[in-house]
């Protein structure tokens, strides 16, 4: 986020090459596509969203309905909670072991720069060839883990790990920990790197061991791209959709029900379209208000630290 | 060379606009994707336009889930609409024809004596092509929508016959579960696999007032009649009738599990017998028996869950009489043997007493001539949000997640907030 | 905490490359194994799933190829991926050098318009966008998918590109002024090859996110030739999922090549992917 950690006002700037409202010409083709395509449906989301619409004929006002009913419909309200403990499991899978990653690959030594490199490669994969991968590995008659599990001897815990309501949604944060643990190691390798090392030298001097290195050097130093990290994983775990629709669709009995795939089914499945837009209308309350209460709440902590 | 070659440009350009003006386009859309079935309809296809070579047919097909979610709606809204398009019978002609979809085809019909051909019984307003009296579904072909495949080769080294009553069905599903083999395979992701014949085993245990009151919500389904029902699903799974991954499991790759001879049995609709065709080994031996008789005092003890389908001509089709000239052929007897053949039972009169079915399709024939009675299943008789929570409730009890009262319980109150 | 310069390898650097190492391993397993699986019999993954195949089977890709249109999926895929990457990268290029460097009405609020694109998940509109394309005749065209592909990778891609101008001081772009450019050949002639790193690395982020889109592709795509490789995967796992060999080798086809150009580009794509989150 680089413009925000310079903290520099946009008017605060070198004086500009050229004035003008023929400059608009500049943001004209990028304003126009935003607008068209952005805009113009988020805007007409909120019209829909207070509509009885079936997508094709007139739309009918329908006031708060369509938001009564969401409060009331529990498959609805459930999505949110599964979205929260996915969200935590991708707090634990993704950005915690992916911080644990580059500390441990972070050497200069042969063959760590590979290990980085093949640690990172399933973040480039889609999310419908990861989830097609990963229905094959946990396929309950012949996937790999099951057989795994066989050729270890303990064939009693093999598992219907997608068929199961106790076990379907943290196989899929297993998943989404795979595909991309990579990502944020890569940011906190980055930022690792820009540590001097003499800090850890004089630590070592001074008898630290790596466990109160690590926890009293390296996280406080981090700080700022654990923030970052943080808020690209709840509003990116908001918007789940890939994996979720690849591997179970909402299953079993809707334990991996989230927003999207309900929002998905209404409106598609069911054509009830202005009801899935306001509950579309409900998940961009929800995201934004998490990004500006995460905005004001960094900024809040980049004043304490400067 | 250059004034040459212009000349020949403009030259297949006005012959491209001649031929243009000539053809007549019907577009036909469906959800036939694959297997016997599609190569008998690019034949029928084909054939239909060598003898009317002004008109030409475009195919615009789906995967059926596809065609059900979205596939279908959206054109039928859109400016373009298909000329024809494939519907099951029964709620969903109802909404086309409300919804102003679906075409009045009545003096068609009425025309040739086309209508006598079909087989009487499809032109009920219980067989769902008739709405109001008035037909709008040509039906092509007739689908027992839940039977029991079977394995003859796992039946013989396990020394077992198809049973004659549901008991002995529990039976041997247990005799076959404890010689360690996947009894039955069923693959429930998507509700209507095991919906479709838990609502067969309701409809034979079930009271026929009860059940209707239930589905029409006149009544509630916590009643005796539904617990029994659900009770006797408990019991096929405690007997090992449910495969663990029951509710991650696809139609599809179960379907492809049992024609690869994994599982002694699969429950699910005639359309299994197309899909085996092209899946199957040639040896691979496979027959079928249908929900055995579970009370036998009851009016539908013997009964079949099925449904027919066909094809609708939409109201703004651009080219009616073409369509219509398309469906005429496509229900000539001789095409429907075609389709027979590959599978798929004939509502034309004669087609599956003439045509050379295969064992199984000829099984499939005689049971639909010799049942007494024919039960929709409810996805295509009620509207689709009330059979599905039934479905659901249903899956609850086969998955072991819910007991036969709670999954009843929890029904009624979902039903009830379904809007009307 | 690396200790490069010495020779030897401590115990404890041992220790982390042998836990770094088995961890590596157990994480790219399953990728080799979808390889290795592609060129076996159905009968031989279920029964030797770890072994290597007894006879390697490269006609299941040829299968696979013929069987899932693969080629015509590339094909939708490349033609969507290059077109909405060249209008977002070129017309955000052109917006992040007007932020920027020059002044016009309504500069903020443009700006700010755009970053709310930053807070919003695509699942929020995809509803509405379809009825709007479907009024616009887009649905089922390339277009369905190259122009709100490029539409929604706008806001982060003027962010960055922003975020880099204001990076590099404007003298060279001052210099060009006072030479008598007008402002088009400043951003044409100047700023453009200024910026070509950043936009190179733009061009990176968005060809990944967009090459990998499923949800647009999955709605306003129906018909199967026009189909882009996320979608075509998924109906095809959906079709022949029980065949396991067949599947394996399509998933192969459409990850192996994006595997081997992210190990030719590897810095590049790493930076371009963890852009977003850079200081």
């Amino acid at each position: 986020m680089a413009d925000a950690g310079a903290g520099r006002p946009i008017e605060d700037r070198t004086a500009p090459v050229a004035k003008g409202a023929v400059n608009l010409l500049f943001i004209a083709p990028a304003m126009l596509l935003f607008g068209l395509f952005v805009l113009w449906p988020v805007g007409s989301a909120f019209y829909y969203a207070f509509t009885h619409w079936d997508g094709f004929t007139a739309p009918r006002w329908a006031g708060l309905d369509n938001f009564q009913r969401a409060l009331a419909d529990s498959v609805h309200l459930m999505s949110y909670v599964h979205v929260v403990l996915y969200i935590l499991g991708t707090l634990i899978f993704e950005v915690s072991f992916g911080l644990l990653v580059a500390v441990l690959l972070n050497s200069d030594r042969r063959g760590f720069a590979l290990m980085r490199g093949l640690f990172f490669s399933p973040v480039v994969l889609s999310m419908s060839a990861a989830g097609v991968l990963w229905a094959f590995v946990l396929d309950y008659r012949s996937g790999l883990l099951n057989s795994v599990l066989k050729a270890l001897g303990a064939g009693e815990l093999a598992q219907p790990w997608l068929s199961q309501p106790s076990t379907a949604l943290i196989a899929i944060m297993i998943v989404s920990g795979w595909k991309y643990a990579g990502f944020y190691m890569a940011i906190f390798f980055a930022a690792l790197r820009r540590i001097p090392r003499n800090i850890y030298e004089a630590a070592t001097l001074d008898g630290a061991g790596p466990a109160v290195q690590f926890f009293q050097i390296t996280l406080p130093l981090l700080r700022q791209n654990a923030m970052v990290a943080v808020l690209l994983a709840v509003t990116g775990g908001f918007a789940g959709f890939d994996l979720f629709f690849t591997m179970t669709n909402g299953n079993p009995f809707g334990a991996t029900e989230v927003p999207a795939t309900w929002i998905m089914k209404q409106a598609f499945d069911k054509n009830q379209m202005s009801y899935g837009i306001s509950l579309t209308v409900v998940l961009a309350a929800v995201v934004m208000a998490i990004s500006l209460v995460y905005l004001r709440v960094s900024e809040r902590l980049s004043v304490h630290r400067y | 060379m250059q004034v040459l070659k212009g000349s020949l440009a403009l030259f297949a350009a006005a012959l491209m606009t001649t031929t243009a003006l000539a053809a007549t386009e019907i577009r036909i859309t469906h959800a036939t994707t694959g297997g016997a079935e599609k190569e008998v309809l690019d034949k029928i296809i084909a054939d239909f336009e060598a003898a009317n070579p002004d008109i030409k047919v475009v195919q615009i097909p789906f995967d059926d889930d596809v065609y059900s979610n979205t596939g279908l709606i959206t054109q039928l809204q859109s400016n373009d609409v298909p000329d024809i398009y494939f519907q099951w019978a029964g709620f969903p002609v109802k909404r086309d024809a409300e919804a102003g979809y679906a075409m009045d085809l009545t003096e068609a019909l009425a025309s040739d004596g086309w209508q006598d051909t079909f087989v009487p019984s499809v032109w009920t307003e219980g067989a769902g092509t008739m709405v109001d009296g008035k037909p709008y579904l040509v039906p092509t072909s007739l689908d027992v929508t839940n039977t029991i495949w079977y394995n003859e080769a796992i039946f013989e080294e396990n020394g077992i016959s198809p049973p004659a009553t549901w008991d002995e069905f529990v039976a041997l599903t247990k005799t076959l579960t404890d010689a360690g083999e996947i009894a039955i395979i069923q693959g429930n992701n998507e509700f209507w696999p095991f919906g479709n014949w838990a609502s067969h085993i309701a409809a034979k245990v079930v009271p026929p007032a009860e059940y209707t009151a239930a589905f029409e919500r006149t009544g509630k389904f916590s009643t005796p009649g539904f617990l029994k029902a659900f009770e006797h699903i408990a019991e096929l799974r405690a007997a090992g009738g449910f495969n663990r991954d029951l509710q991650g499991l696809g139609a599809d790759p179960a379907m492809a599990t049992f024609l690869e001879g994994s599982a002694a049995m699969h429950p699910i609709g005639s359309w299994l017998i197309g899909t085996a065709k092209e899946l199957a080994d040639a040896d691979f031996r496979y027959a079928s028996f249908d929900t055995p008789v579970i009370d036998p005092d009851h009016p539908l003890a013997h009964s079949v869950i099925g449904t027919a389908t066909g094809f609708v001509v939409h109201a703004r089709a651009k080219n009616p009489d073409a369509a219509i000239k398309f469906l005429k052929f496509y229900t000539l007897p001789a095409n429907q043997v075609l389709r027979a053949e590959a599978g798929t039972l004939s509502p034309i009169k004669g087609v599956n007493e003439t045509a050379n079915l295969d064992a199984q399709t000829d099984q499939m024939a005689r049971m639909l001539a010799e049942a007494p009675a024919m039960v929709p299943p409810p996805d295509t008789t009620y509207p689709v949000a009330l059979a599905e929570a039934y479905y659901q409730a249903a899956a609850y009890v086969a998955a072991g997640e819910k007991s036969p009262g709670d999954a009843l319980s929890w029904l009624d109150e979902t039903v009830a907030l379904i809007a009307e | 905490m690396s200790t490069a310069t010495s020779p030897r390898w401590s115990a404890g650097e041992r220790l982390r490359f042998g836990i770094g190492a088995v961890l590596v391993a157990a994480m790219f397993y399953p990728t080799v194994w979808m390889v290795l699986s592609a060129l076996k019999s159905n009968r031989e993954i279920f029964r030797t799933p770890f072994a290597l195949p007894s006879v390697w089977r490269w006609e299941n890709f040829v299968e696979a190829w013929e069987l899932g249109r693969l080629g015509t999926l590339y094909l939708n895929s490349l033609l969507v991926t290059a077109g909405a990457v060249t209008l977002c990268v070129g017309f955000a290029t052109a917006a992040a050098f007007a932020f920027a460097r020059l002044e016009f009405p309504f500069r903020r609020l443009s700006y700010r318009l755009l970053l709310l694109g930053l807070l919003l998940p695509p699942p929020t509109v995809a509803i509405p966008l379809f009825t709007q394309l479907r009024d616009m005749g887009l649905l089922n065209t390339p277009w369905a998918l190259i122009l709100p592909g490029a539409a929604w990778s706008l806001s982060l891609t003027v962010f960055l590109m922003r975020a880099y101008f204001n990076t590099v001081r404007p003298d060279m772009e001052e210099a060009a002024r006072i030479d008598g450019a007008n402002t088009w050949q400043i951003f044409w002639r100047v700023s453009v090859p200024m910026v070509w790193p950043a936009m190179l690395t733009m061009i990176i982020l968005n060809t990944i996110n967009i090459w990998n889109e499923l949800l647009f592709a999955l709605l306003f795509i129906v018909d199967e030739d026009k189909r882009t490789l996320p979608v075509g995967l998924v109906r095809f796992y959906g079709y022949h999922s029980t065949d396991y060999a067949l599947v394996f080798a399509a998933l192969t086809i459409t990850t192996v090549p994006v595997l081997i150009l992210y190990f030719i580009l590897q810095r590049h794509v790493i930076a371009g992917l963890t852009a977003t989150a850079m200081d």
